[in-house]
């Protein structure tokens, strides 16, 4: 009796209902599939390419002939045995990588730190109240424009080692030249500068942007505090600045390991990509070298490049989350975190104050006659 | 119904998303054009003189020529910047059997690998039956009688020299005697340095341009150099050449300290301060000019060569089984590197025959270059090509370890900053990673 009855009553609704779960649905999917594009262009370019790159990773994967099966470290490790991290066991073997990771470090330190430092102060001279400020904030970001080929061939004419400019200037000024390619440091300092040139600028105008997103008050109640123009940048500024600086450092980050384009062209002629001594031979120089260029029948090469950027990529997600850390903390006014203990003593505490403000009011209203809620 | 259309929009967004991924590679296949011409795709580098004259770069206009006279076929010539980058392109293209081109023009340094996967490329025999290369040029390029590729051009080296530079300090700067102090006929690498020496002892002056360009040219008159007929890699315990390291590096006083193909090397070819002499390849000859200007007065060229003959680079043409027009492409590449072709791109450009009769034919042997003080380039080139009859076997990891050597001797060389020896010991540690 009471399931027919039940039945009955859905077969009634039955109709309506299903109309109903589908605009339900279609009012809690849309908004999905309205992000939707993004996410499998994504899913096509990004996490596919990351994951067949993990898996021609673990293979005898050779550019022209294919895949060979698993892979084989061979004489450089003395194991025959095919093993999945038989290609990672190949390159960690290699001088080179570890050579082109040391590179990568120097080059990343030797842009990003000056480069977000000198960026942060021009941001601060820009928010001043310069004359023509449109023209200044577009000279920053000019550089940005030029392809970063191009820069690298400009700078490589100033940074040759005979007829460079600043060669040709230090020699008639009676000193020695610097080997700009055949000394490591040296040549790192060449091509920091190429990505310092083109990138400054950049991080410059979002750190501008940040910097006038400040509010005003916030300032001035700085100034009235007696604060001094370090003293407000250190606390009231660079902790406002953080999110901004998260960015800033962890793109820099990224692209900073990744780089390629410069090293490449300060290279300066063809084949033997880095200096004869891997003097400036960069992770992505060298992957790029070993999977395309060094095809080589019969050796893995794409399987080891494809290890190499796998090894990239989990030292700059390491490094991201580091970065992240560390910037929260350097952002923060270098004061340690208030804990939840100590947020929650505050909060009563300014709860008691305004429960004293509140009554005092309504006492002293009392007294001047005023009824609560009513005026006169 | 108003109330589905945001759903509907949706998955047509997403429908038209998952096609666009689709369509990607459905492109590649019509290759024949609505007009009903067929279109042949050719990925050249550098300049190999096929295309229209300009301004900057020579050429034969061969492209126009071959479409007059076949109304049916288009060419589309793509020339990318360098032939590493055309080595990128064509190393995709391969080995995912994309259809990109229909020809490559592929350097001689290319071809160990090429000739490693011969099922990717069309058998050009049958095409070919009336071209006459040298022999060593088809050898290069057949595997089991199966011919891949079809000779452009070969690079015969003779020895360029500043005679501005040498007259200045006082040695004869005439073509003849130049030949005879280098050694003439019978010049070998030590007549060649002994005269550097005395060049670079009285004027203080380099002698040639970098250890690496007469590395080049030594191994090349080895037959068996790092890499034995049967596969087996000897580069590290060949005697052979551990004695021409050490000749080479010993004479370090002499060289320039450049390396290849860099700006510093560019700018010396004009320099007071540059060096005297360079082997020097048919096609070296567009990049001297480039260097210095159609204006500058200086360079000659000398018809002698050490321990024999020289041969730098020059290309193949090859044509991809997967192409969907290997017929006609094959038909082109034919008649691109036949006789009267070659013949045009010698005579516009600077690329020297790999055809018998081309190198024969009288407008080949009177070619003269007024930039080289109206030398006659025709017949220097003849005869050092005559000289040149080894066919240096190149196993597959030839390159692999010349690179690493190349980088060995530019650290002795270019950057100054290690001793022979241990740059020597760096190379045999590299050579044993490679595998």
């Amino acid at each position: 009796m009471s399931t027919a009855k039940r039945k009955a009553g859905n077969e009634a609704g039955a109709s309506p209902s299903f109309k109903a779960r589908l605009g339900i649905f279609e009012w809690k999917a849309s908004p999905y599939l309205y992000v939707a594009p993004f996410f499998i262009l994504f899913a096509i370019v990004g996490l596919f390419p990351l994951f067949y790159t993990a898996y021609i990773a673990t293979r005898q994967y050779n550019t022209l002939t294919g895949d060979g099966g698993v892979a084989v470290c061979g004489a450089t490790c003395g194991s025959d045995t095919p093993s999945i991290w038989a290609n990672f066991a190949w390159v960690i073997h290699q001088e080179s990588f570890w050579d082109a990771l040391r590179n990568s470090f120097s080059i990343f330190l030797l842009s990003s730190v000056p480069q977000i430092i000198i960026a942060l102060f021009l941001a601060w001279i820009l928010n001043a109240n310069l004359k023509a400020k449109t023209f200044w904030r577009m000279g920053v970001l000019l550089p940005y424009i030029v392809a970063p080929s191009a820069a690298g061939i400009i700078f490589s004419q100033i940074f040759s080692d005979k007829m460079g400019v600043i060669n040709v200037v230090l020699t008639n000024l009676g000193m020695s030249p610097i080997l700009w390619h055949a000394n490591t440091f040296w040549s790192h300092v060449a091509i920091a500068t190429i990505v310092n040139f083109r990138w400054t600028g950049y991080n410059t105008l979002i750190f501008l942007a940040a910097l006038q997103a400040i509010p005003n008050d916030v300032l001035e109640a700085a100034v009235v505090d007696g604060a001094g123009a370090w003293r407000t940048f250190r606390s009231v500024v660079l902790p406002m600045l953080r999110p901004t600086l998260i960015f800033v450092i962890i793109t820099s980050t990224i692209g900073g390991l990744q780089i390629f384009d410069e090293p490449q062209m300060f290279h300066n002629g063809t084949s033997g990509y880095g200096g004869p001594n891997r003097q400036y031979l960069t992770l992505s120089l060298y992957l790029w070298d070993m999977g395309f260029n060094k095809v080589t029948i019969g050796q893995p090469n794409l399987g080891r490049a494809a290890a190499v950027a796998w090894l990239l990529f989990l030292i700059i997600v390491f490094l991201a989350v580091l970065n992240f850390l560390i910037t929260q903390r350097l952002a923060s006014g270098g004061a340690p975190k208030a804990s939840k203990e100590q947020l929650a003593g505050i909060k009563a505490q300014q709860e008691a104050e305004y429960e004293i403000a509140r009554r005092s009011g309504v006492e002293a209203r009392r007294a001047a006659g005023i009824v609560d809620g009513k005026e006169n | 119904m108003n109330k589905f259309k945001p759903a509907l929009a949706s998955v047509a967004v997403l429908a038209m998303i998952a096609s666009l991924g689709a369509c990607g590679e459905s492109n590649s296949g019509g290759s024949s054009s609505a007009d009903g011409k067929i279109t042949i795709k050719v990925q050249t580098f550098n300049n190999p003189g096929f295309g229209k004259p300009t301004a900057e770069r020579a050429g034969a206009d061969l492209w126009n020529k071959y479409m007059k006279e076949h109304p049916n076929v288009k060419i589309e010539e793509t020339v990318a910047a360098s032939s590493d980058d055309a080595r990128a392109a064509f190393n995709t293209a391969i080995s995912t059997g994309s259809n990109a081109y229909d020809v490559y023009l592929a350097e001689v340094d290319w071809m160990p690998s090429l000739m490693a996967m011969p099922d990717q490329f069309v058998d050009l025999s049958s095409y070919t039956k009336d071209n006459d290369w040298v022999d060593w040029k088809k050898e290069s390029a057949t595997v089991n009688g199966k011919l891949i590729g079809a000779g452009t051009d070969i690079g015969p080296e003779a020895i360029c020299y500043r005679a501005d530079l040498l007259e200045k300090a006082g040695f004869p700067s005439d073509r003849e005697s130049v030949a005879k102090w280098l050694g003439g006929e019978n010049a070998t690498w030590d007549s060649y340095f002994a005269a550097g020496k005395e060049y670079t002892e009285k004027t203080g002056l380099p002698w040639y341009d970098s250890m690496a360009s007469n590395w080049q040219s030594m191994i090349n008159q080895v037959e068996e150099s790092y890499v034995t007929k049967d596969g087996k890699i000897i580069a590290t315990s060949n005697d052979k050449i551990k004695e021409m390291y050490d000749e080479l590096t010993s004479t370090k006083d002499l060289s320039a300290h450049l390396t290849q193909w860099s700006d510093d090397w560019n700018a010396a070819f004009k320099a007071d301060d540059g060096f005297a002499t360079i082997q020097c390849p048919t096609w070296l000859l567009t990049n001297i000019k480039g260097n210095t200007g159609e204006d500058f007065k200086g360079w000659d060229i000398a018809d002698v060569f050490p321990g024999g003959g020289g041969n730098w680079g020059g290309s193949y043409l090859v044509v991809p089984e997967s192409s969907p027009v290997k017929d006609e492409a094959a038909k082109l590449v034919a008649w691109l590197t036949a006789k009267d072709q070659q013949v045009a791109l010698f005579t516009s450009a600077n690329n020297y025959p790999s055809s018998v009769s081309a190198q024969e034919s009288s407008d080949v042997s009177s070619k003269t270059d007024p930039y080289l003080n109206d030398a006659p380039v025709g017949q220097i080139f003849a005869n050092r090509a005559k000289a040149y009859d080894i066919v240096p076997y190149k196993g597959s990891q030839y390159f692999d370890i010349q690179t690493k050597m190349v980088d060995a001797l530019n650290r002795v060389d270019a950057t100054q900053e290690q001793t022979p020896d241990a740059s020597y010991k760096q190379w045999v540690n590299d050579v044993k990673a490679l595998s």
